[in-house]
């Protein structure tokens, strides 16, 4: 160790190091440009000098490269220091006049102009450059010549093939007179370097070798890419390490191969976006303003290349016309072997349309061209129609062709309007809506595993067993199955983990690793010293409300030792950072200003856990859903109500005391309300993974409304299926039906529900610790085109009933017509009943296939028949079923004089009317959830206004409530196909699984306790008490006295506020707690 | 100040109202900022005391919603 | 007591209502600006300092 003075202060280093080093460790700064953690000094720019006591004399020395000893004395900031750093800096700026960064520099040392003669250079040879290119194990540059000469080149001024164009001399460059472009013209041979392309960006950025995939990243650590990283190359650089604090990075690891002993295999490698560079005539390839969709994604999103603000790729400009092209790379044989759709693009291009105004403002003009615009998922048709309300336009057309504007950077297209008219159009940018594919790579895999796929390359499943692939114990989920949306995915992806997870029931917890539990720091008796986080969420927030302006003001309230922004605070990074934030500063309370408590208050708790602090000294402050989302037009209000909430928690957290939660067992068995095909894959999953399981059906019979189907678009028949399952259920000894039977009353809570089930005029009780409501829907009773005047006109379900009788008159049938969206996407019904286009077309070919002369007409709005379903659209077309839009003005009409039927209906091709003689119609009625209010009621969950039950999260919990313990599948969720209602029944009994596995839950630590002392034996608690918690003591010092089970209670506060004594508390929202609030609000900004 | 504006204490129950009041931020609805939200576990928890220490507090109007 | 009725509000609303929500919010605050500031029952904070 070696003593020193630095700045009059004793400091100690190692023998070795050099003053600069100490320096920076002491947090002493010192001015450097051409310094170099992880290079050799040079002492090249003597910017770093300082002044050098040696017990005679001061002298100047560089402390980059001026090694320590004992007893020196250093001063780094004296008045003859600071001169000579100005003399240094004007010296360099009159070589370097135009170097922003030396004018920077400059200023700060109050030089205007330099005295010397300038010269208009921009290197100032600190040899950075140099030196790391020879850490790079390169060496392709030197500095060459001397004296005023000296300058940075290749040997001999020719471009060098040594030069790999690794870009780590630009890197270090601080004047920017090194650049990619510079490399790519003077110094490498190498042909069109260009920065590594970001993955996550989709290209529109550069990214380093060593790099995060992305923000949020598991785990979130970089990974060096070993393909562009120069020490794989060359064995130099390993600059990394020397950066690196805690030695974490070791070139010399190699890939490993892992054998693991599994029961189950569950494939979801996703899909790969279609990739349009092959469609010379869209210009993708060529024209920086021809984007795809993902791109897009990008460029929208907060964290991406241009945080959120649209601009243009070739001039940054921000657009004022965007188009969108639907079915890039779907629904295409001829420019691609995508023949399906790929079921998102139409959701995802209206999103983007209207984020796109949301972001650069109303005048922004956004133009969807499509074919058929297919929303048919839950309240996405909603989402069309108010996208169409705030001026997106949608035109039906398939545009062919984007052409340059010559001399500008615009895009021109022709396309042909819905009257026949040929238009020109000129754009600022264009989005290629691509479709999905299953990567070759994949399909490699699939074929290794000996999976069978179906022509459109995605794994080929049954619909009766949607998530199992032709290979026993190999499961499928996600895009793979089939192009599908995130709650979809989702839905599988629960569904597969319960079909894994059957056959392994018996294995459950025998290899299960305990979590290392954090100890809770004892917090008693402290001051509170308050930590606030205000979230930007993006700019879901801060696009509204001044979040710095918010987190400084939080800086001034008592108590509060730290605050901080975030750009999303529930990411996995900024959760680590924030406990480590946590217990760092000794933080004892916390504060989220972000969204809302009710989905991310469990999500920050588990941070406080894991920073050892008891969960409850948390509190949240709703700045997004409350504030930032419904006062868009007021950011100056919604910053000063965020200030207001700001401070009212913050007043509260400090109140707040540690609180501990009890403990409950969870009754092991499962209800399932709905015997139909979801409510009874729910049943049957939830049997095979162990669980006693009653299914409540109202009905006399199982099977729901798939009794009524004939056959799937796959041929299968139904009946046989559904009766497959029927026997499943009976004969499973861990399965009981009650049929007949309604539900007449729901008590208790998640783990210990209560129910009362009536039938044949008796009650009785079943105790279950999850429930799952499968209530199912049913086809709706048309009241329009002279439905149930004529045995002719039939809805679709009745249609398949003929089938099923195979009634002989359809063998004598002429003609048939189908009418689509029979109630469904009009005023009533604001939504796509989502099969209704599938089963009509399945049942038009039916017809063809029984009666081939037989003339088919479907009379539709949109075709929705995505994913694979595309299929049979393609194939009613060839078999010549004709397919005649009419639009929600323009209904067909239906005549029914002279005892002929004639429909009469708008053809969109000539405008002209038609009339179609008759034999036959089809209506395909909306499919209407079983509205059950009371149930709704008992499980204290919500219906949407068209009467299905909400979900928890549309996108993330789509197969659970809020409630805890409550799960949703099939119909009384969503219109959906069987598939789709056994994936999800799975699903729901997926999640019921989570639950019921743990076997023991905890309550919440929000509860009542009694002062016995205060108490006046008054018993009103007991008796406002809907959950029979509190109760008289009947033993000790306090018999007599109230006291509250922790186990019933649920926190309601209807006991506290009744207790005319003051004797009871509720924990976590006390008397003080919110007194604290009110008070806090009218405190003075 | 262009017009006065009331400043409005709500008491909201954290299963029901808050619950509205967060689905009305997710539907991007647009009302007036005057209120600041109290959340309260349920309005069985709603005490006078609350409302009158509001109103004395300088609160200009109180809303409890269940 | 002399606070006026309209100062205070009950209402019920589901946590499915967003709209019935935005409702009551939008009447409360005009119930209650019409009445003006609460200038009776708050504390004055001249008296008290």
């Amino acid at each position: 160790m070696i003593t020193f003075k630095l700045n009059g202060k004793k400091v100690q280093g190692e023998e070795g190091q050099y003053i600069l080093q100490v320096a920076e460790k002491y947090g002493v700064d010192i001015p450097t440009l051409c310094h170099h953690k992880a290079l050799e000094p040079a002492g090249m720019c003597r910017l770093c000098t300082v002044e050098l006591f040696d017990g005679r004399r001061s002298r100047f020395v560089t402390a980059c490269n001026y090694p320590i000893w004992e007893g020196m004395e250093i001063t780094t900031d004296s008045e003859s220091v600071h001169a000579g750093r100005k003399l240094i800096v004007e010296l360099l700026l009159a070589k370097c006049p135009d170097v922003p960064m030396l004018k920077k520099l400059a200023e700060q040392y109050g030089i205007d102009k330099p005295r010397f003669k300038t010269e208009g250079d921009d290197c100032i040879l600190c040899g950075l450059c140099v030196r790391m290119c020879e850490r790079m194990g390169n060496s392709a540059i030197s500095l060459t010549g001397r004296g005023v000469e000296m300058k940075v080149d290749t040997p001999y001024h020719l471009q060098s093939d040594v030069c790999m164009a690794c870009g780590a001399c630009a890197s270090v460059c601080p004047t920017g007179h090194i650049t990619l472009e510079k490399i790519n013209e003077q110094i490498t041979s190498r042909q069109d370097v260009k920065p590594i392309p970001s993955e996550y960006d989709m290209g529109l950025k550069g990214r380093k070798p060593v790099y995060v995939p992305y923000p949020q990243a598991v785990p979130n650590t970089p990974v060096i890419d070993r393909d562009v990283c120069v020490h794989f190359k060359t064995g130099g650089c390993k600059v990394c390490t020397e950066f690196c604090g805690v030695d974490a990075i070791d070139h010399s690891m190699e890939d490993e191969i892992v054998e693991l002993e599994v029961g189950s295999i569950i494939l979801a490698p996703g899909f790969e976006p279609f990739d349009p560079s092959k469609f010379d005539t869209y210009n993708y390839a060529n024209h920086p303003n021809v984007i795809t969709s993902m791109e897009m994604e990008r460029v929208l999103s907060a964290s991406g290349p241009t945080e959120g603000h649209l601009v243009r790729p070739s001039d940054h400009k921000e657009p004022k016309k965007i188009a969108w092209f639907q079915c890039v790379g779907s629904r295409d044989l001829n420019r691609c072997d995508n023949s399906y759709c790929s079921s998102v693009c139409c959701m995802y291009a209206i999103k983007e349309a209207v984020i796109a105004k949301e972001h650069a403002g109303d005048d922004l003009e956004c133009t969807i061209f499509y074919m058929d615009m297919r929303t048919h998922g839950k309240d996405f048709e909603r989402f069309y129609d108010k996208a169409k309300e705030i001026g997106v336009r949608f035109i039906r057309s398939r545009v062919h062709t984007i052409d340059p504007v010559v001399g500008s950077d615009d895009l021109a297209v022709r396309y042909v309007t819905e009257a026949g008219e040929l238009q020109n159009e000129t754009f600022d940018q264009i989005v290629l809506s691509i479709g999905l594919q299953t990567n070759p790579e994949t399909v490699a895999l699939a074929e290794k595993l000996g999976i069978e796929l179906t022509e459109g390359n995605f794994c080929k499943t049954e619909t009766f067993e949607p998530v199992e692939t032709s290979q026993k114990g190999i499961y499928v989920c996600g895009a793979f199955q089939g192009p599908k949306d995130i709650p979809q995915s989702v839905i599988d992806a629960s569904a597969a983990a319960a079909s894994a997870g059957a056959a392994l029931s018996t294995a459950r917890n025998t290899r299960t690793l305990t979590p290392e539990v954090v100890p809770e720091t004892n917090v008693f008796g402290e001051r509170p010293r308050i930590g606030v986080f205000v979230c930007r969420c993006g700019i879901n927030i801060a696009g509204v409300v001044d979040v710095p302006a918010v987190r400084d003001y939080a800086a001034t309230l008592p108590y509060v030792e730290y605050f901080s922004d975030n750009l999303y605070s529930c990411s996995q990074d900024t959760q680590e950072t924030m406990s480590q934030i946590i217990k760092q500063h000794n933080l004892n309370r916390v504060v989220v200003a972000a969204c809302t408590p009710k989905t991310h208050e469990p999500l920050f708790q588990e941070t406080l856990i894991n920073a050892g602090l008891n969960k409850y000294l948390f509190e949240m402050c709703n700045i997004r859903n409350q504030d930032s989302w419904v006062h868009k037009n007021n950011p100056d209000l919604a910053t000063e109500k965020a200030k207001d909430l700001v401070r009212m928690a913050v007043s509260k957290v400090a109140l707040m005391q540690p609180l501990e939660e009890a403990e409950l067992q969870v009754h092991q068995t499962a209800m399932v309300i709905g015997g139909g095909i979801a409510g009874m894959s729910a049943a049957v999953t939830l049997a095979q993974q162990g669980y006693e399981t009653h299914i409540v059906e109202k009905g006399d019979a199982l099977g729901g409304q798939a009794l009524n189907l004939y056959k799937t678009i796959a041929g299968e028949d139904v009946q046989e299926k559904l009766s497959g399952l029927i026997d499943e259920i009976n004969q499973n000894e861990k399965v009981q039906v009650h049929l007949n039977t309604e539900l007449k009353n729901v008590e208790g809570f998640v783990g210990n529900f209560k129910s009362t089930l009536a039938a044949d005029g008796g009650e009785s009780e079943l105790e279950h610790g999850v429930a799952v409501v499968a209530t199912g829907g049913s086809a709706l009773k048309p009241q329009e085109y002279h439905y149930g005047e004529d045995p002719r006109i039939l809805t679709s379900l009745e249609l398949d009933r003929k089938f099923m009788d195979k009634d002989p008159g359809l063998k004598e049938l002429n003609s048939a017509v189908f009418i689509q969206c029979v109630g469904s996407r009009d005023q009533d019904r604001p939504y796509c009943s989502r099969v209704c286009c599938t089963h009509s077309i399945d049942n038009a070919l039916e017809l063809k296939k029984t009666q081939p002369e037989i003339n088919v007409y479907i009379l539709y709005r949109d075709i929705r028949t995505y994913g694979e379903r595309e299929y049979i659209y393609r194939e009613a077309r060839e078999k010549g079923i004709i397919f005649i839009r009419y639009s929600l003005e323009d209904k067909p009409v239906v005549d029914l004089s002279g005892g002929n039927i004639t429909i009469t209906v708008t053809d969109h091709v000539l405008g002209r009317p038609l009339e179609i003689a008759t034999d036959l119609v089809t209506l395909a009625s909306a499919v209407v959830p079983n509205k059950d209010e009371a149930l709704a009621n008992f499980f204290k969950v919500p219906l949407n206004d068209d009467g299905f039950f909400v979900e928890k999260h549309a996108k993330l919990g789509p197969s659970e409530f809020a409630t805890d313990g409550v799960f949703l599948c099939g119909l009384a969720h969503y219109p959906k196909p069987i598939d789709e209602s056994v994936v999800q029944g799975r699903a729901a009994a997926s999640r019921a699984v989570t639950l019921l596995a743990r076997e023991t839950i905890h309550t919440s630590g929000t509860v009542a306790e009694t002062v016995p002392m205060n108490c006046s034996s008054c018993a009103v608690c007991i008796s406002v008490c809907p959950y029979s918690a509190p109760s008289f003591i009947e033993e000790g010092p306090f018999t007599g006295k109230a006291q509250i089970n922790p186990v019933l209670c649920k926190g309601c506060g209807l006991c506290v506020a009744s207790c005319r004594s003051g004797a009871i508390k509720l924990k976590g929202f006390d008397n003080d707690q919110i007194f604290a609030q009110i008070y806090a609000m009218n405190e003075a900004v | 100040m262009s017009e006065w504006e009331p400043k409005i204490v709500s008491f909201l129950c954290n299963w029901c109202s808050y619950g509205a009041a967060d689905l009305a931020g997710v539907s991007r609805m647009q009302y007036p900022s005057n209120i600041r939200v109290i959340r309260i576990p349920c309005t069985g928890r709603m005490s006078p005391k609350f409302a009158l220490a509001a109103l004395r507090e300088g609160a200009d109007g109180v809303w409890v919603s269940g | 007591m002399g606070i006026e009725p309209d100062r205070i509000h009950y209402s019920w609303i589901s946590s499915a209502e967003s709209t019935k929500f935005v409702e009551v919010v939008k009447e409360v605050t005009e119930k209650v600006k019409a009445l003006g500031p609460n200038q009776h029952f708050a504390k004055h904070e001249a008296k008290v300092a």
